[in-house]
């Protein structure tokens, strides 16, 4: 047999030589063949009853893809999504920071009774620990009420749907329907809904959605939104309207976030990401009861606790520089104070000020320490300090002590919507892009839309006279 | 020393040190240039020379948009290299030049299918893109390359690519202008030099792979034809389009209409995929069953009337308009 005589090479220059004459499309009769034969094999050890359970689903799709009743479905379902996480975390922060907030009286009076300098008990307990403790409770319980909500709807199979609904939008901009989920994944937190990207598998839409995703704001940016909103939006409405007007008030920014995130990608598509709408294949699955503990597992282990672990680490270093800036004085007054008052002038340019934008300075590894530090600059404090309790004290410390005007509310809603990303979504970018290029894109586009957009903002106003 | 000093000795370090300094830089970047001045000079040699005319030092200069001097000093060099011999006012390849023009152009070719096909760039772009990419790579990366597209045969514009021994398959076509039957065609190839014509092409809706009908002939205009759409070119534009007759097999195919054109619940067999539809695209519907022969048909609509979701072997699943109109069925 000359088969047998064959040496490899002969063989390779057969193959070659023999490539030539394949019909182009052999691969598809190649993946053909395969798939009657697994038909084949399904049809044998399968059965299948005509079952109501197909018509169920039939029904359902219909329902949740109509025009009239689809659409309102999907805004009442983030709706309650949002509503759940806030009004629930609000319970679990507070025990969790009475626990904590303990622990660190519990610590400092430790360490002053066994005649520890005061500045080491105050580095650890009021600045590294304080910012750990505030991030760990500000931040675990929403994205624990969040994550497994969010892993309910993707597990019963309504996730994919809303990705259906909307990809016509998306296509508009350029982008790829799936973003719409990776968007509502970064209400959660904003580095997951990066991660969460991976699921688009064109380079250039998933860059498009990676870039995008800190415009819709996480929970972490939730409580100075609602702070403000609570203070000067629903202030001066009926007391019985206040939580309604300041959770609307809320609504209309994430309603602007989206619109931005929109925008942007639009943008992205047509200048750094030019690009046709690459292959759009979306498998909608049948529905299904959720697994409960699956929904557990992966909300709380790969989500929950891989964002918070990645806070702490960044979380950590912020305090310290923050106890720091507090206690360090030049004659009489801190640093934090003395950097305030450089970064001043550009802060009213943009319509804020010098204490918020130092604020958001050092408190870049996590949005959650933003309102702390602010009141703690504000009220001359030496640590991260939660400020007066009542909406009236905040007011009047803000108004009256502090020069705000309605313009500053509205400017930090907005900064705190566009800014740039949390130093953990940064990180997250990095890592999952593997590219220095794309994590620094996504700093200098945010927060190039957040100073033009505040800007802008300031400057009608001023021109105005509204303020 | 004084600070200027230092200076001073920073600057000369900056211009002079070996491989990083800016004179090195600088010297890469020329040379890199000239290479490539080289090869596009080798790739307009050689296609004058595959359409049977020559190639002169005037049509060299208007392709490479150089002044005269400088040509005349290419030709020399290329001369002295022995890629390139002058008879008169006409210029030829050496054995060794077409060599290095086929090498150039197997790399044009093989990246252009490339960025269709896995960095799904669209066609009007991929030409400059490919440009800027066919120089610096050797046969066994260019090896790598096709092995990894799974060794095509033409480019995204239906150019043959040359096989690593400079071996290209002929295709036979012809101008669609000289095409004097009734019968269905497919195009095989969208020349896309000068940019404007391939522009205009383009923008009409015809691509590579089409089957269509001349249905009206006059000198002023060419209608086309594939069934849904009517296309009209002006003649001048219509001759960038290359045509082959469609063989027999393949004419009951052209009775198949693109899956998007189905109504709700219609039932559709699919026939085939695009030729089109290449690399990524291709493969992932594969891999989601929409082989030939399955049936399939639009299930669930959108209130924004894109994407629909369509049912195939039990399963759902949705896709844009312009990907359901890549997919031919009929009609069961």
């Amino acid at each position: 047999m000359t088969e047998q005589t064959l040496k490899p090479n002969d063989i390779l220059t057969k193959a070659e030589a023999l490539r030539g004459t394949l019909s182009t499309s052999f691969r598809d009769e190649i993946v053909k063949s395969l798939y009657n034969e697994a038909e084949n094999i399904a049809r044998r050890a399968v059965k299948t009853a005509q079952d109501k359970k197909y018509d169920f689903d039939q029904k359902i799709d219909r329902l949740i893809t109509s025009p009239i009743v689809g659409l309102p479905i999907m805004l009442i379902l983030l709706g309650v999504v949002i509503w759940l996480t806030v009004s629930g975390a609000n319970v679990a922060s507070e025990v969790i920071a009475d626990l904590l907030f303990g622990i660190g009286d519990w610590g400092r009076a430790l360490f002053n009774q066994i005649g520890i300098p005061w500045w080491i008990t105050g580095f650890i307990w009021d600045g590294v620990y304080l910012s750990l403790a505030w991030v760990v409770s500000v931040m675990l319980p929403p994205m624990a009420i969040f994550f497994p909500a969010f892993t309910f709807l993707e597990d019963l199979g309504y996730l994919p749907r809303v990705a259906f609904n909307l990809d016509w939008l998306f296509k508009k901009a350029g982008a790829h329907g799936k973003q719409s989920l990776t968007m509502a994944m970064g209400f959660g937190c904003n580095a997951a809904g990066v991660v969460a990207t991976r699921v688009i598998d064109s380079p250039r839409e998933r860059l498009i959605a990676i870039l995008t995703n800190n415009f819709v704001p996480c929970n972490g940016r939730f409580p100075t939104l609602i702070m403000l909103a609570t203070v000067f939006v629903a202030a001066s409405f009926p007391p019985a309207l206040t939580s309604f007007i300041a959770a609307g008030t809320v609504v209309g920014v994430v309603l602007i976030g989206i619109a931005f995130t929109f925008l942007m990608s639009w943008l992205l598509s047509r200048t750094l990401l030019k690009g046709e709408a690459s292959a759009f294949t979306l498998e909608l699955p049948p529905y299904r009861r959720p697994n409960i503990a699956r929904i557990l597992y992966t909300s709380i282990i790969d989500r929950t606790i891989f964002v918070l672990w990645r806070a702490m680490q960044t979380a950590a270093p912020a305090g310290a520089i923050i106890w720091i800036l507090a206690n360090i004085t030049v004659g009489d007054s801190n640093l934090a104070r003395l950097i305030a008052d450089w970064l001043n002038p550009f802060g009213l340019l943009l319509g804020l000020d010098g204490v918020i934008l130092l604020a958001y300075i050092i408190a870049i590894p996590a949005n959650e320490i933003v309102v702390p530090t602010m009141m703690m600059v504000y009220m001359g404090a030496g640590m991260m300090i939660d400020g007066p309790g009542t909406s009236a004290g905040i007011y009047s410390l803000l108004v009256d002590g502090n020069g705000w005007t309605i313009l500053t509310a509205v400017n930090l809603m907005l900064f705190a919507l566009l800014h740039n990303p949390c130093a953990t979504t940064i990180i997250t970018i990095y890592k999952e892009t593997k590219s220095l290029k794309w994590a620094t894109v996504s700093v200098v586009i945010t927060l190039g839309t957040a100073f033009l957009v505040t800007f802008l903002t300031a400057s009608i106003a001023r021109l105005m006279g509204w303020v | 020393m004084s600070l200027w000093g230092w200076l001073l000795v920073l600057l000369v370090v900056g211009i002079f040190i070996p491989r990083y300094g800016f004179l090195a830089l600088y010297r890469d970047w020329r040379s890199a240039r000239e290479r490539e001045q080289v090869e596009d000079a080798l790739k307009h040699l050689l296609d004058r020379e595959q359409s049977g005319r020559h190639a002169s030092p005037e049509s060299l200069a208007g392709t490479l948009d150089l002044p005269r001097v400088k040509v005349t000093h290419l030709i020399a060099d290329m001369e002295s290299q022995g890629l390139l011999e002058t008879r008169g006012a006409q210029l030829h390849l050496t054995a060794e030049g077409e060599r290095w023009a086929i090498h150039v152009v197997r790399a044009h070719r093989l990246w252009e299918r490339y960025l269709v096909d896995e960095a799904r760039m669209p066609l009007n772009q991929v030409h400059s893109e490919a440009q800027r990419r066919e120089h610096f790579f050797t046969d066994a990366q260019l090896d790598h390359l096709d092995a990894a597209l799974g060794h095509p045969t033409v480019d995204p514009h239906g150019d043959p690519i040359p096989t690593r021994e400079g071996k290209m398959a002929s295709v036979k076509s012809l101008p669609i202008t000289a095409w004097h039957s009734e019968g269905p065609v497919r195009i095989v190839h969208i020349e896309d030099e000068p940019a404007i014509a391939y522009e205009q092409i383009l923008a009409a809706g015809l691509r590579l792979g089409q089957v269509i009908r001349i249905i009206e002939r006059t000198p002023q205009r060419l209608v086309l034809s594939d069934g849904e759409t009517e296309y009209r070119l002006a003649p001048t534009v219509a001759a960038n389009v290359s045509i082959t007759p469609l063989p027999e097999s393949e004419i009951a195919r052209a009775n198949a209409v693109p899956l998007a054109t189905l109504t709700q619940d219609q039932r559709g067999e699919i026939v085939s995929l695009d030729d089109a539809v290449q690399g990524f695209t291709r493969r992932r519907f594969l891999d989601l069953g929409l082989t030939p022969g399955t049936v399939i048909y639009p299930e669930l609509g959108n209130f924004f009337g894109d994407p629909r979701a369509y049912r195939v072997r039990g399963t759902l699943i949705a896709l844009r308009k312009d990907q359901a109109a890549q997919i031919w069925v009929k009609p069961v």
